[in-house]
Order: C-alpha cells, then sequence, then structure tokens
C-alpha cells in the first residue's frame, strides 16, 4: 500500500507538472504562481463537496456536490483566477519581472486564505472529503486506493497524450517560436499575449485538475501544505527530465519523486528533530536543480526539434536556417537585451 | 492622528531595515546583472549568526551586529564565488532559478541546525520614548540610526573612495572597466562581500525588530526588498533609499489602519502597480511608450 500511495502522489505531480510544462518549456515563462492554482482547485474541491462547517470551523459554499461534479467547477474556479492573474502578468512581464509578479499574486493569496478564515477556515484547512464514491463503488479501503492510483495514472495518461498532440500541433510550434525571439514572431503576424494568455490558462487548468485529485488523495488541505517552495520540486522535475519534453517530465517527476522520498527514507531521523529529514530533502532539491542548470540545462531527454511531418526531421535548409537566426537573434539579443528580462518601458528603441 | 503617527514611526524604522537590504540588492544587482533570490538568505544567515553569538557576545548589541554583518559578508562571498561567477554568461533567468534553488539550501541548512521552530533575542528592547510626535522604544531608535549611519558609510564609499568609484565603472560596463585597469572580477567579489555584510546587519536589526524570528525571515523580507528597489529603480541605490521609505510607510500605514496580518498584501499590490507603470522607478520620467510585442 505504501508503493499505491507514493505513486499515485507521484502521478498528481506529474500531470501538475505536464501543465507547468506547457508554461515555462514551451512559453518560457518562469510562473510562481502555479502551486497558488494546485492549492486553490483543491480547497474549492472541498468546499463543494463537505457540506456545512460545523462552527468554530468556517468555509465558504459548503455544498454537498458529488466529487464528479466538484472536480470541473474548481477547474473553472482556477482558470478565472488565473485569467486575472495572466491578464496582469503576461500583458508586457517578462522573464524575472513576470516571476516576481506571479510570486506577488501567490504570496497575497496565501496571507488572504491564511488569515481571512471565512474563505478556507484559514490556517486549520478544511478536511473530510474521505474517500468519495467508496460505499457506492463497493470497495474496501485499499481496493479503493488502488482504483484511484489507476484513475490517476489513466488521467495522466491521456494528460500527456492531449499535451503531446499539442506540442506537436502548429500551436505547439507557434508558442516555443514565441518563446525563442518575441518579436520576431510577433513580425510573422503571431498574437503574442493571446497564445502566452491560452496556454497560461490550459496550465492553470491542469494544475486545478490536480488539485481536485490532490484533494481525494489527502482528503484534508490547509496552507502548510503549499507554501511557495513546494513548486521548486516541481520545476527540480522538470528540469531533470528535460524541459518542454512531455515524456521528460514525466519521467522526471517519477525520478525526482520516487527517487528523493526512497534516498531519504532509510536516514536515520533524530527523534528530537523532526524537521531534519524533510529539510534535508529539500536541500537535495535546491542542489539538484543548481547542478543540472549548471551541467545539463537541457535534462534527460533534450526537447524534440519542430517536425514539418510526422516523423520526419526537420530538413537540412530549414535546420541552418533556424541556426543562423538563433545566432543572430542572440547576437542582438547581447547588444540591446535587457538583463531583467523586458518590461513595459523597456526596450522601447526596438 | 496619533494612531497615524505611530504608524509613521514605526514605519520609518521598517524603512531603515528596508533601505540597508535594498541597497545591498540593488548594488548586487549592478555589479552582477542579476536578480539574486537567495538575497534573503544573507538576512537570515545574519540573524541567525547574531543569535549563536548572543552568549558568546555577553549580550553585547554591538558585537552581535558585528557577528552578523562577518556572516553575511562570508555569506555573500561564498555565493558569488560558488554560484554566481560560475554562472556568468548564462540568461539571467537560469541564474535567477539558480539563486532560488540557494535560497532553499540555506533555509533548509538552517532548519536543519536550529530547527523550524521561531527563535527570539534576549536583548532589552528598552523602553518606549515620546521623540517629537513619534513613539519609538530604544531598539527602534537604535535601529533607525545604525540603518542612517550605515547608508551614510555606503554614500561616502561609493562617492568618495577608489573602491566605489571601481563599483560604479564595473557596474556600468564590466569589459570596459577591466580593460581599464580595473581588477573587475576582485571588485565584483569584494561588493558581494559588502552587500552581504550589509544584509547581514540589516537581517540582525530586522530580527530584533520584529522579536520572533524563524529560517523563513529573509525570503519573507525579499519581496519587500524588492518592492522597494523596484520602487526607488533598480541599480540605482540612491533611488532605492527613496523607495524603501515609500514601501515602509505604505506597509506600516496600510497595517495600522486594517490589520498588520495584511500589510504585506498592499506592498505586493504596490510592487504590481510599479511593474506595470513604472518599472524604472517613481523618480524618472516615463522614458518610452510601452512595447506590447
Amino acid at each position: 500500500m505504501y508503493w499505491v500511495s507514493v505513486f499515485t502522489e507521484a502521478g498528481i505531480f506529474a500531470i501538475l507538472a505536464l501543465g507547468l510544462d506547457m508554461v515555462w518549456g514551451w512559453g518560457g515563462d518562469f510562473d510562481l504562481a502555479f502551486y497558488g492554482y494546485l492549492a486553490l482547485g483543491s480547497y474549492m474541491t472541498f468546499v463543494l463537496t463537505i457540506g456545512r462547517p460545523t462552527p468554530p470551523v468556517e468555509y465558504i459554499l459548503g455544498w454537498h456536490l458529488p466529487v464528479l461534479l466538484a472536480v470541473p467547477i474548481a477547474v473553472v474556479v482556477v482558470v478565472a483566477f488565473a485569467a486575472v492573474i495572466g491578464s496582469i502578468a503576461l500583458r508586457n512581464l517578462r522573464e524575472i519581472y513576470f516571476a516576481v509578479l506571479t510570486l506577488a499574486a501567490v504570496s497575497a493569496l496565501y496571507i488572504w486564505v491564511e488569515n481571512y478564515t471565512q474563505l478556507f477556515d484559514g490556517y486549520n484547512g478544511v478536511y473530510g472529503l474521505i474517500n468519495p464514491g467508496q460505499t457506492t463503488l463497493r470497495l474496501t479501503y485499499n481496493g479503493y486506493r488502488i482504483v484511484l492510483l489507476g484513475v490517476v495514472l489513466v488521467i495522466l495518461l491521456l494528460a500527456y497524450l492531449l499535451v503531446q498532440r499539442i506540442s506537436r500541433s502548429p500551436y505547439g510550434r507557434m508558442l516555443r517560436s514565441v518563446r525563442e525571439d518575441e518579436r520576431a514572431a510577433a513580425a510573422y503576424g503571431r498574437k503574442i499575449f493571446t497564445a502566452k494568455f491560452r496556454t497560461y490558462l490550459f496550465g492553470a487548468a491542469i494544475a486545478g485538475l490536480a488539485g481536485g485529485l490532490f484533494a481525494i488523495f489527502v482528503s484534508a488541505f490547509n496552507p502548510s501544505a503549499w507554501t511557495p517552495q513546494e513548486l521548486l520540486v516541481i520545476y527540480a522535475a522538470i528540469l531533470v527530465g528535460g524541459r518542454g519534453n512531455p515524456r521528460g517530465v514525466i519521467v522526471g517527476v517519477f525520478v525526482v519523486y520516487v527517487g528523493l522520498i526512497e534516498l531519504t527514507r532509510f536516514l536515520p531521523s533524530p527523534a528530537s528533530r523532526p524537521d531534519f529529514s524533510p529539510a534535508l530533502r529539500q536541500v537535495l532539491i535546491g542542489l539538484m536543480i543548481i547542478l543540472m542548470l549548471k551541467f545539463r540545462p537541457e535534462g534527460i531527454f533534450r526537447e524534440r526539434p519542430g517536425r514539418d511531418e510526422p516523423g520526419k526531421p526537420a530538413r537540412p535548409a530549414i535546420r541552418q536556417f533556424r541556426t543562423r537566426v538563433a545566432a543572430a537573434t542572440s547576437r542582438a539579443a547581447r547588444v540591446s537585451g535587457s538583463p531583467l528580462g523586458s518590461a513595459p518601458d523597456e526596450g522601447g528603441a526596438g | 492622528m496619533s494612531t497615524f503617527l505611530v504608524a509613521v514611526g514605526v514605519g520609518l524604522a521598517t524603512a531603515a531595515i528596508l533601505a540597508l537590504s535594498a541597497v545591498a540588492f540593488t548594488l548586487e544587482y549592478a555589479v552582477s546583472r542579476i536578480a539574486n533570490f537567495a538575497h534573503g538568505e544573507f538576512l537570515t544567515i545574519g540573524a541567525y549568526a547574531a543569535y549563536s553569538g548572543q552568549n558568546i557576545s555577553h549580550q553585547n548589541v554591538v558585537a552581535a551586529a558585528v557577528i552578523a554583518a562577518a556572516a553575511g559578508m562570508l555569506a555573500g562571498l561564498a555565493l558569488n564565488i560558488g554560484l554566481i561567477e560560475r554562472f556568468r554568461g548564462r540568461s539571467p533567468i537560469s541564474v535567477f532559478i539558480a539563486t532560488l534553488g540557494a535560497a532553499l539550501i540555506v533555509e533548509n541548512v538552517l532548519i536543519m541546525i536550529y530547527g523550524a521552530a521561531n527563535v527570539s533575542y534576549t536583548f532589552a528592547q528598552g523602553n518606549l520614548h515620546h521623540v517629537g510626535p513619534f513613539l519609538w522604544t530604544t531598539s527602534d531608535i537604535e535601529v533607525i540610526f545604525s540603518a542612517l549611519a550605515a547608508a551614510g558609510l555606503l554614500y561616502l564609499l561609493l562617492q568618495h573612495t577608489r573602491f566605489g568609484k571601481a563599483i560604479r565603472a564595473v557596474a556600468q560596463d564590466r569589459t570596459l572597466a577591466q580593460v581599464s585597469g580595473i581588477p573587475a572580477r576582485a571588485i565584483v567579489m569584494r561588493t558581494w562581500a559588502l552587500a552581504g555584510a550589509v544584509s547581514g546587519f540589516a537581517g540582525f536589526i530586522l530580527a530584533e525588530t520584529i522579536g520572533t524570528f524563524g529560517p523563513q525571515l529573509g525570503f519573507n523580507f525579499l519581496l519587500l526588498t524588492i518592492t522597494a528597489t523596484v520602487a526607488g529603480g533598480i541599480g540605482r541605490p540612491y533611488a532605492t533609499l527613496g523607495g524603501a521609505l515609500i514601501v515602509g510607510l505604505v506597509i506600516q500605514i496600510s497595517g495600522a489602519y486594517t490589520s498588520s496580518a495584511y500589510q504585506n498584501v498592499f506592498a505586493f499590490g504596490l510592487l504590481v502597480v510599479l511593474m506595470l507603470f513604472r518599472p524604472n522607478g517613481v523618480f524618472v520620467g516615463r522614458s518610452m511608450t510601452a512595447v506590447r510585442a
């Protein structure tokens, strides 16, 4: 049963990572608010299913919907929230400005949820979604956990197929061209904001779905479960697996997540210091991020080049052209680029 | 009215700490052209070093401050040598992610050493004093004056020494400074040591003002630091002081009239507005119209 639980959690994080990889890997936007979307999806799933709060516990809604209905509603709420942040952040903030703004947004959300108890019961959090549908399906507790793992893996597979399909579509290639050179893509008539915004919403929807699954998996949720640092594990996994490569991302999550848990599980943790082992795990994640960035920034699985036809690599002439364009743009970027990415008043000379 | 004046008084103390942290952040940016997300950890390291040194220094505030600054300086040097210089020439966003990884490492090493629970100093906070219209504790006054002194020293250092001149030259163009005979690498390293020392000291006075602190002290203060830096205009040390003043007053006054739990939300709101409309700071006119790529 231990392994079932580890793989279920890893599967949920893999779904989340697929969404994040669309935003960061293809869109090129380093989003620090992403874990907030998982949290919001989780919270919404709770308050839509667990029924009225009994005082002193308090939270909004308190409906009693079936989970299959609650998760899609949660996804819609998450997408609406992401639309607000995305429409502000994606318009003309890039790179570090974008990262800082999304961090500010998720920090504000965090402070709000923690202190405004009417929303999701503040620091105590919400709980009580215990194995929804277990009685209907007439399963034992263990049987239910195994079925849940199956459901998560099926959703992961579907998400992977969908993401892979989008990745190879003209839309996916267009998105990558925007990432590589926004001005060139704009010059070719691509609508930069629309492209990035749609990707952002799609990524947030996947995060919301992962949040719903997470709610079913953990059956309790409070602010300590979604500190901004949690997201770095997902980024580490994407870096290890290979940014922009959906298959690599999934492998990365399983390697980082399962590998780390197994590595640190057998470490002696002093009884007086319960924080020791989790902290060590975070240190390893930090190290992994730095080492991957330094020595193999493309990850285990490289991002695949765009293809003209399924199954055929790009023609040599096109590849040559691409290298020349890349060289020219990086030269140009060295000359005129702003080191922190672009903000509205900068780069106006272009 | 008195609520307002008390808030302004506390705001000035906050602004003084923020100013030191933000100036250090902007110095790091100026010489290395990166946004250092491990900057907050310099403050945390300073605060914890002073905590460890409390007994050695026999409750002497000055000695504790020196220990904090020294620890911050070592941290600044270590980050520059171990990470920033090794990532030279890489895209700013990947250096940024690497510093985020470094922040995660430092924070959790501190948890492994000191535990995740909050700790507090045993220095006396002193009595309340009415200074003009404001209400300050002895330690508030010490904080404000030491921060002013540190800012003054920084000004003299940057403006009237050869080292300061070299920092400004490297900040403008590292390669050009190098070919003009300035040992750019050494200057960058010393700037990081300086920034680390200033941050370590800022971390100590921040922890002393708050009372209790944990391993997240610096990271939580980082967004405020960035807000102050953006308000002043990144890479411009003197304007940053003005930015710190604005942010310090905004959070304390808004916190006094709503709830102190939400004061940072106001700062983040300010940050968003600034980044959208005044990304080069409030002290410069809008140079060009926005580029909507």
